[in-house]
């Protein structure tokens, strides 16, 4: 019991003995705090900025669209051979899917190509996006001013367009483009309308395009023109949920596979992936992503410990003599022993305590000024604070145990 | 009743090189409660090793230690400890007080090791602290206080646990003769008090203080005798 005692108040006895080593060597203590101090910024940092890409990654993937699977048709390598093998999609390919895939709210097609935009004696150069009215629908996507493309626009291969945000503001800069003529690879065009603002993900400008009737596109700009005359470049179908999602995806491959007459055993001409595979995809890079950085910021944890591990060493042995002393007075191995770790564990809960500190600034910083979102958790500051001790313990155990193991009286011989 | 201290063929040696250096060699010796020892020898006489030994600071290379009717011999690193806390105070030549740590403080490290609060700490410090004069130098840290005052604290925490013995090496090392008549006299009114006291010092004069006189000479006792003119300070020195 009294040992028991004597432990409990001892604690609270090595943490005073502690601040007052560490506040005789100041400056020495200050710098020894500051490699924990940058070890735990780093960490939390990287935690949290990996939490942050977590955040933006589940952001852009709502930007795709949510529950929406992906037809893309395989080029073919050979130039030739059966429509089994060649890989094709055509608009009666999506009519087909919408009407007999359980689940498909709408499908949308689309066509590409890079194109060339003067206006106003400004030129750009951007993606014309060739569709049909679903695509609003399917790609969560809307006019912000103006008005989206129509059957009508469509039916007549109108030549209207719907700008992006960057266009709109590379080619009119704060003028309202909505009514102003444009010239697309040389063809004139009219602006009906100009997209909202869907930000950028995986560092692609989501708003650095136009979109156009894919009838259009098809007869106005395209120079080489598709394998038929409704093929087209992608499918985007929308389904209602992530369950029909799930089953959709095979039923467009059954129906596609029929559709094109692929034998078994052939692989399909054409891939389906899903948002939900694209979202787990991205989801696990970024868990690697975080992993590396935390990887490579516990290095700078690990050097501040070691940084712990010297400057314990060069106290232990500045204090010999101060060591023997105390065992003249009586102090156990235990009692030296636990002075030099609750040493080290303050330095470091100190410097761990500042560079969370500073991590949150940082994390804050990162939010405003670079509109990133770096979250740093309760769990993780109080993991943080609880890791720094343990980093203490470890890297001051040593020097602890070295103290703790000296003669009593050659430590009290020592100069 | 039983001796306080009794040592038999006490031998601590040391290997340098190829040589074997007996420090101590084969001492047996008694003291009982209530003597004031003076150790006396030239340097390298073995009279450090053997306080360093009877002191649990230093192990024994062979030979019997027994403290108040304990074998050390067959104690543990812990269990040594606690004899020095609880049985032994030491005052050193240099006082080794800790520096930038006020006198109160200083006097109540022991009493961190025997698990008092800090309350009772400082109450047992501060009552030791005025016996030995230092009532108004509580919080005066050592480098605020004069050498005789802060080998006055060293006595104090020597004192705190209430020891049955004080072991001094060369307490009078570092004062200057004024000085070391007062300390001697402290010596000599705790000893009155019941304390035992065993000395360690090269300087004859200050060997008069004492009630008896041990003379060391390469690692052996070869002189144990009462001292007959005993000094004595006057009270108020």
């Amino acid at each position: 019991m009294r040992r028991l005692l004597a432990s409990l108040s001892g604690w609270g006895v090595n943490v005073a003995i502690a601040l007052t080593a560490l506040r005789v060597n100041l400056m020495r203590s200050i710098l020894t705090a500051l490699g924990v101090m940058i070890g735990v910024f780093s960490v939390i940092l990287a935690v949290a900025i990996g939490a942050g890409a977590q955040v933006s990654v589940t952001e852009s993937i709502g930007a795709l669209g949510t529950n929406m699977a992906i037809v893309v048709p395989q080029p073919d390598r050979r130039g030739g051979g059966p429509p089994s093998e060649r890989g094709r999609l055509t608009e009666r390919d999506i009519r087909q899917i919408v009407r007999q895939v359980p689940g498909v709210f709408s499908a949308a097609p689309q066509l590409r190509s890079t194109v060339q935009i003067i206006a106003a004696g400004r030129n750009t150069s951007t993606q014309a996006v060739g569709t049909t009215p679903e695509y609003g629908a399917v790609s969560n996507i809307s006019a912000e001013e103006g008005r989206f493309i129509e059957d009508s626009d469509v039916n007549s291969a109108a030549r209207n367009v719907v700008i992006g945000r960057t266009v709109a503001g590379d080619l009119f800069g704060n003028f309202d483009p909505v009514g102003e003529s444009i010239r697309i690879d040389r063809v004139p065009f009219t602006v009906i309308g100009v997209l909202e603002s869907k930000g950028s993900s995986f560092g692609t400008d989501n708003d650095d395009l136009v979109i156009m009737p894919i009838s259009t596109l098809r007869q106005r700009l395209l120079t080489t023109p598709a394998q038929g005359p409704d093929d087209i470049s992608i499918a985007f179908v929308g389904f209602d949920d992530e369950a029909a999602l799930i089953a959709g995806q095979k039923e467009i491959k059954a129906l596609l596979r029929e559709r094109y007459r692929v034998p078994d055993g052939k692989i399909n001409p054409f891939t389906v992936r899903t948002t939900t595979e694209i979202a787990e995809v991205t989801g696990e890079a970024t868990q690697i992503f975080q992993a590396l950085l935390v990887a490579i910021a516990s290095i700078s944890l690990l050097v501040g410990g070691i940084g712990i591990m010297n400057i314990m060493l060069v106290s232990v042995t500045e204090r010999t003599r101060e060591i023997g002393l105390r065992m003249a007075l009586g102090a156990r191995r235990s009692d030296i022993r636990n002075q030099f770790l609750v040493e080290a564990a303050v330095l470091c809960v100190i410097g761990g305590g500042v560079g969370l500190m500073l991590a949150k600034v940082a994390a804050e910083a990162f939010k405003r000024f670079a509109d990133f979102p770096a979250p740093i958790g309760l769990g993780v500051a109080i993991g943080a604070i609880l890791f720094s001790a343990i980093i203490g313990l470890i890297f001051g155990g040593y020097p602890a145990i070295r103290a703790s193991r000296l003669s009593p009286i050659e430590a009290l011989r020592s100069e | 009743m039983t001796p306080l201290l009794e040592t038999e063929n006490l031998v601590k040696s040391y290997v340098m090189g190829e040589e074997v250096i007996h420090a101590v060699n084969g001492v047996t010796l008694s003291i009982d409660h209530g003597e004031f020892v003076a150790i006396m020898g030239a340097s390298g006489s073995g009279k450090s090793t053997f306080m360093n030994m009877i002191g649990c600071l230093d192990i024994p290379t062979s030979g019997n230690l027994r403290l108040d009717g304990t074998d050390t011999g067959q104690l543990d690193n812990d269990a040594l400890a606690e004899i020095r806390n609880r049985k032994i105070g030491f005052v050193f030549q240099q006082f080794n007080l800790l520096a930038r740590t006020s006198a109160v403080d200083n006097v109540a490290v022991p009493l961190i090791y025997a698990g008092l609060s800090r309350p009772e700490r400082q109450e047992k410090a501060i009552d030791k602290l005025r016996a030995m004069g230092l009532g108004d130098r509580l919080q005066n840290s050592p480098a605020k206080l004069s050498g005789g005052q802060q080998q006055r604290v060293a006595i104090a925490r020597a004192l705190v646990t209430e020891p049955l013995m004080l072991l001094a090496d060369e307490p009078t090392g570092a004062l200057d003769t004024q000085t070391s008549l007062d300390i001697m006299t402290i010596f000599q009114q705790l000893n009155d008090d019941g304390i035992t006291v065993i000395l360690v010092t090269h300087e004859r004069d200050i060997a008069e203080y004492a009630k008896r006189q041990v003379v060391f000479r390469d690692g052996k006792v070869i002189e144990d005798k009462p001292v007959k003119n005993r000094r004595r300070a006057p009270a108020n020195a």
